[in-house]
């Protein structure tokens, strides 16, 4: 299979849950400069399912926001448009991955807890962004398990079997990695380029055309969460460095040791919160 | 420090941070010992979850430290040679010495070696 049809594949994909409705309208909305964050939090708060999702997800600890927020429209203030257009494209896929791979689950929520800790550190301008970006950084592995189901399973049976990364497998077998595929997904939601980029480019962050920094953070984020050794993000083991995307970020010895261990505190957090989603689900 | 279930926690246990609600109310703060009696009540106000000082229990699937420790060499297995990971390494090394046996023991374990 080349790459075009899997560009093909990916451009007809059935059994992905499509964009809800209510993204292109809330598109046409944002469009319309006159639009307020209550305005837009009223048409989305009508969708209750949707909306008690939404809360679920900007209250856990990866967002780290020290008082509740209890309505959308706070949510569209706190965490930007951006933000909240994602969670609500990526919900059901989010579900979907919560019911077959629980380990890619932590693994993504655990990224993006650590890309929101380094993107304060730097006093990014919107650090909920690149938690997002972390959020949906594996966004490709989602589409090939359930798009290529059979495809995915000889990546990972091969991938156990020699003992090597994924990524390699990918590119092996079906010619593309998951991020690429990721990046040609979020491309098609008509996601911004500050998250299209990351996705797209987080093992290769110095390649993006822009929002380089943002890439770095999710690629070093990436490594860092397995480096710890929580979630599960395919293969077991810590893959390699960008030592270009570190001289972009890099942090000290004692910076490394206060995210570290801010990491591990926030994380057991999370462990309440997708205890939590198991239990309900 | 440790997160454990409410019903885990014995009486002499420090808390290590504030007790809270599901809802986010404090109702006990950092630093307290826990009695019995404080146990009971925290469980009466729907506590679940507390944060305890030090290591004091080993929860079901839980790895020792030894384990913990070899299991982090292996995820590092195909990085050995990036100086930056390297050292990443290490301080994750580092962070699970402290939080099961404290600050102290790896200063100790530093001067011995």
């Amino acid at each position: 299979m080349d790459k075009a049809e899997i560009k093909k594949r990916l451009n007809d994909i059935q059994s992905l849950p499509t964009l809800p409705p209510i993204v292109s309208k809330l598109n046409e909305m944002v469009a319309d400069e006159e639009i307020t964050a209550v305005k837009l939090g009223k048409v989305i708060e009508k969708d209750q399912v949707l909306t008690s999702k939404l809360l679920k997800m900007v209250n856990s600890s990866f967002f780290g926001f020290p008082q509740r927020i209890s309505t959308v429209s706070n949510a569209i203030v706190l965490l930007g448009f951006n933000v909240i257009k994602t969670l609500i494209v990526t919900s059901s896929i989010f579900e979907v991955m919560q019911a077959s791979d629980v380990g890619l689950f932590e693994h993504s929520l655990g990224c993006a807890t650590a890309c929101g800790i380094i993107a304060k550190r730097r006093d990014i301008k919107n650090p909920e962004e690149v938690s997002t970006a972390g959020l949906i950084h594996d966004l490709g592995k989602i589409v090939l398990r359930s798009e290529l189901p059979d495809e995915y399973e000889a990546i990972v049976a091969k991938a156990k079997e020699k003992g090597l990364y994924m990524r390699d497998m990918e590119k092996a077998t079906i010619g593309v990695g998951h991020g690429e595929i990721g990046g040609i997904l979020a491309r098609q939601w008509n996601l911004p380029e500050r998250l299209v980029f990351p996705i797209e480019y987080h093992h290769k962050p110095e390649q993006a055309p822009d929002f380089k920094e943002i890439a770095a953070i999710v690629h070093f984020s990436d490594i860092l969460i397995r480096a710890v050794g929580f979630g599960n993000g395919g293969d077991p083991w810590v893959p390699p460095l960008d030592h270009g995307a570190w001289e972009r970020i890099k942090l000290t010895k004692s910076q490394m040791k206060e995210v570290i261990a801010e990491l591990d505190e926030k994380l057991l957090e999370l462990q309440d919160f997708t205890l939590d989603i198991k239990v309900e689900g | 420090m440790q997160r454990i279930p409410i019903k885990l926690a014995k009486a002499g246990m420090v808390l290590a941070k504030d007790a809270v609600t599901p809802e986010g109310q404090v109702l006990c703060g950092a630093g307290t010992s826990l009695s019995e009696e404080l146990i009971a009540r925290l469980k009466r106000q729907g506590v679940l979850v507390i944060s305890v000082q030090g290591h004091p229990v080993r929860l079901p699937g839980e790895m020792v430290l030894s384990e913990k420790l070899k299991e982090l060499d292996r995820r590092f297995s195909k990085v050995k040679d990036d100086p930056v990971l390297r050292a990443l390494k290490h301080l994750i090394g580092e962070h699970l010495v402290i939080e099961e046996k404290g600050e102290e023991f790896l200063e100790k374990l530093k001067k011995g070696s």
